[in-house]
């Protein structure tokens, strides 16, 4: 069922300089999935989901060989514009990082970047995405504060609602609750697996248990390659290679 | 329900526009730099003629400076400059190490959030009112107290004492960045093993910032040694050693009084013309070396704490110390060491006790009185005990706060209370009359709001741009490096050398004439490196976080820079603006020969027109002596009133986001 097919990685290599960060990555990413990738640090998990929607154009020195497709096309092809793939594929980051702006502004930001700038529409996208985020019932009546004030849970749950303004089809998520406590962490899982149904999600995670909760499917990295691929429940019941299952038992990382 | 995103990907659209954007802003960068390398090409040129004519060697180191004679002997010009700006470090090294000392070591919270500011106040007040404050109260009081050795009282002394003043923030402000940079480990370790604070202080905190507070002291002289207006005013103004050398009572000349002095008598294309611009190629070369010292000094502090490597010439000064040391062995070496520090309080001690004694025979009575003074001093440190020493360290501190605090009180409240009665409708409303010395300064203030606003509408977008581009498209390449210490270069030069530019180039070359926009174009290229410095500093600060934020967004490279990056370094940048622009508008040497004239009996309608200024008009009222002093005092005040607004302006705009931002 190729349509089910949103993204595809084919035999990605990425250096930094003369470090090889990535060494031949291959991996499907199936719509309305959620994809977990999971290794130990350094192994190139949050390389290769920066890879996923040119995020790595941005730093010096990158170089990158082989191909990720979306939808089909080859979103490094050169004759395509990388705010455009981002646009399409959207990125939450391991620490919150809203704005310096009012609640309200860091979600119109995106929009009017784009060009959308009626305010009854604005206003209709903020009341939604922010719903869809779980968190206006607590922001509603306070869309003009700073968002720095919002407590960091918060802060992730809008830097999500800003991120679906946009309206991306696929949503990369780095750690996005490493810098968060237990509560605020179950409520973003919890709506990544809301979001789920929508869009498409990839999440690096350092917590095993998070992947196994929330994702449909999980990749294992180690030293820059792609150990073992599969649905989750296989990966975490009965992995096929060795390293992955002493990774999962807690035997190093 | 809502659809995702079905629409195909776009084709460059938005790369290309982000590219252009970048060019655009490379070539604001690029046109500032060019301007402020034209400035120092324009003066190495200028000083051709008389280098040509005369010999740089002779010019520097002939005894008599006589222009209108053709002689051209730079070496008492260049000594004066010399010998008030060593007076001005001895008087506020000091005093500027104990603040900084107490500030970051000893003071509350409290006190230091309401010092910090205020000793930064003491550079925003303008040269010229430090100028006219010496010879109203300064050099009379120096007459009165040392009438054996000076009738006037415009003497080295005074200038030194000046320009020790305002070198004062730039000392303390540096200083206080270096000892907070210790990391606190360090005292933690050396409280640890039971050194009281004064201790931890003076033997691991001082000696760990050691570098930097030379830097500290180096960037006091770079800024003592290029101030003109104070110096100008309280020094006498004679092209003469001082008789003998040390005599702190001789008048003296600097390098900045004599270009602002000669500047307007000069006919262009003279070699009087040309000596001029070579005393500010000499000014700016002596600056330029002070600079490097400095920042290879910080670089080194920097390194003690970051562990980075070497470069070339610290492992020379290494080497050769290390052999210094083998030749000369360790303990002898601290032995002198020792006695160079002793010798140093001795002099410092000296220099003090002399100022109370005539010359002559009593200069051995004050050497004894001296060795005396010195000797009681170190034996009683040593007979106190450890908890005295340390009360008595606080107390002295606290005692160079307080009287610097007193200084400021002085200053401002003098002006304040002698201006206020000066101050009514008519005096801000009105013409001057009877050549100043009557009426109001109506066209002064507007003229200096003009000169604002022009420089501001200039320096702004161009600095803005030029500061954004260097941050962030630039990156660390050698051309950006080297625009980097262009603008470094051009942040010391000193005002006066703007003022010369601004004559030669723009009134003269370009034929602007006397006018608004001459002075204007002048002030905006003084502060335009300042601008482009906080505008880069400021926008580094903005954590990059915030950028890949809105690139994941799809936003292009420069709508991140607009609208993400910008306003969130606004503050600081405004901060900085502000700053600048008010130490702009209290400046009087750039504009005194580029925009003003000296009584207007209507204001000008063209911006070719010249303008009156509050700072230049105060010079003219205090150098022509003949005004009522009400007069000058009013005039001191409203420009006070003026540059400390706006200084305000920036404390409160800091503050603020410093607040919010936590």
């Amino acid at each position: 069922m190729i349509d089910e097919l949103t993204m595809e990685v084919k035999g990605l290599h990425l250096w930094y300089g003369e470090k090889e960060a990535l060494k031949g990555i291959s991996m499907p990413i199936r719509r309305n999935e959620i994809t977990a990738l999971i290794g130990p640090s350094g192994c190139g998990k949050s390389t290769l989901l920066r890879a996923l929607n040119r995020m790595n154009d941005i730093i010096p020195g990158c170089r990158i060989e082989g191909q990720v497709t979306f939808r089909g096309e080859d979103i490094y092809a050169s004759d395509l514009d990388a705010n455009d793939v981002r646009t399409q594929i959207g990125m939450i980051f391991q620490r919150p990082n809203p704005f310096p702006m009012s609640i309200r502004d860091n979600i119109v930001y995106g929009p009017r970047i784009h060009g959308q700038t009626k305010a009854g529409e604005l206003d209709e996208l903020v009341e939604r995405t922010l719903r869809q985020a779980a968190l206006w019932d607590e922001v509603k009546d306070q869309l003009n504060r700073s968002a720095l004030v919002l407590s960091g849970g918060q802060q992730q749950r809008l830097c999500i609602a800003r991120a679906l303004a946009v309206n991306p089809e696929v949503l990369l998520m780095d750690e996005p609750t490493s810098a968060l406590d237990p509560i605020a962490t179950a409520k973003i899982e919890e709506l990544a697996c809301e979001l789920e149904k929508n869009y498409t999600v990839v999440i690096v995670t350092h917590n095993m248990q998070q992947a196994s909760r929330i994702s449909d499917k999980t990749g294992f990295m180690l030293m820059g390659e792609l150990v073992e691929f599969g649905d989750t429940e296989s990966i975490f019941n009965k992995p096929q290679k060795e390293m992955t299952e002493r990774y999962i038992a807690g035997r190093f990382g | 329900m809502f659809a995702t995103g079905q629409q195909a990907l776009g084709k460059r659209r938005s790369a290309d526009s982000d590219r252009i954007i970048g060019w655009v802003l490379a070539a604001v960068a690029s046109l500032a730099v060019l301007t402020l390398v034209f400035i120092i090409l324009f003066i190495a040129e200028n000083s051709g003629k008389v280098i040509g004519e005369e010999g740089l060697w002779s010019f520097i180191t002939g005894g008599i400076w006589r222009p209108y004679q053709s002689e051209y002997g730079a070496s008492s010009l260049i000594t004066g400059t010399l010998l008030v700006t060593a007076g001005a470090v001895l008087f506020a090294f000091p005093l500027g190490l104990g603040l900084a000392v107490y500030l970051s070591e000893m003071a509350p919270v409290k006190v230091r959030r309401f010092l910090k500011p205020a000793v930064e106040l003491f550079a925003g007040i303008p040269s010229v009112v430090y100028g006219f404050l010496g010879l109203i109260l300064l050099v009379p009081m120096l007459a009165n107290l040392f009438s054996g050795q000076t009738t006037s009282g415009f003497c080295w002394l005074a200038g030194s004492m000046l320009l020790g003043v305002m070198a004062l923030p730039e000392i303390v402000s540096v200083s206080d960045d270096a000892l907070r940079s210790v990391p606190n480990t360090y005292r933690e370790a050396s409280l640890g093993l039971g050194a009281t604070k004064w201790e931890t202080v003076k033997k691991v905190i001082v000696p760990a910032a050691a570098p930097g507070i030379a830097a500290a002291a180096i960037l006091g002289i770079g800024r003592a040694i290029g101030e003109t207006m104070a110096v100008m005013m309280v020094t006498g103004n004679t092209a003469l050693l001082p008789e003998p050398l040390w005599n702190i009572f001789a008048t003296v000349r600097t390098l900045t009084a004599t270009i602002a002095m000669e500047m307007p008598e000069c006919v262009v294309g003279s070699t009087g013309y040309s000596a001029l611009f070579l005393l500010a190629l000499i000014l700016m070369v002596i600056i330029l070396f002070i600079n490097l010292a400095a920042r290879a000094l910080v670089a080194r502090s920097q390194r003690r704490f970051t562990g980075t490597p070497a470069g070339r010439f610290e492992i020379w000064y290494e080497k050769r110390t290390a052999q210094f040391m083998e030749v000369c062995g360790r303990h002898r070496l601290q032995l002198l060491r020792q006695a160079l520090k002793t010798a140093l309080v001795f002099v410092f001690l000296f220099f003090i006790v002399s100022l109370f004694a005539p010359f002559g025979e009593a200069v051995v009575l004050a050497a004894i009185v001296t060795a005396a003074l010195g000797l009681l001093l170190t034996d009683g440190v040593r007979r106190l005990g450890r908890r005295r020493v340390q009360t008595a360290a606080h107390c002295g501190m606290a005692a160079i706060a307080v009287f610097v605090m007193l200084l400021l009180t002085v200053i401002i409240g003098y002006v304040v209370i002698n201006g206020a009665p000066a101050l009514s409708w008519s005096f801000l409303t009105e013409f001057p009359r009877a050549g100043g010395t009557a009426g109001g300064i109506y066209p002064a203030i507007v003229g200096t709001l003009e000169l604002l606003a022009g420089t501001a509408l200039i320096a702004l977008p161009v600095g803005v741009l030029a500061g954004t581009y260097l941050a962030e498209y630039a990156g660390d390449g050698k051309i950006s490096r080297l625009i980097r210490d262009a603008v470094d270069v051009l942040n010391g030069t000193p005002s006066v050398v703007f003022g010369l530019f601004g004559l030669a180039a723009l009134v003269t070359w370009l034929g602007l004439g006397i006018s608004l926009l001459a002075g204007c174009v002048t002030l905006a290229l003084m502060v335009l490196p300042v601008i482009i410095r906080t505008t880069q500093e400021a926008v580094r600060q903005v954590p990059p976080e915030l950028r890949e934020a809105s690139r994941a967004l799809g936003a292009t490279k420069a709508q991140t820079v607009f609208h993400v990056v910008l306003p969130a370094a606004l503050s600081g940048i405004v901060t900085g603006a502000v700053l600048s622009l008010g130490r702009a508008a209290g400046e009087t040497a750039p504009i005194m020969f580029t925009a003003t004239v000296v009584i207007e009996s209507k204001l000008g309608n063209s911006i070719l027109d010249p303008v009156m200024a509050l700072p230049y008009h105060l010079y003219y009222l205090a150098s022509e002596g003949r005004a009522d002093p009400s007069m000058m005092y009013g005039t001191a005040l409203v420009l006070l009133i003026i540059v400390l607004g706006m200084f305000a302006v920036a404390t409160a705009i800091r503050i603020r986001s410093e607040r919010r931002s936590r």
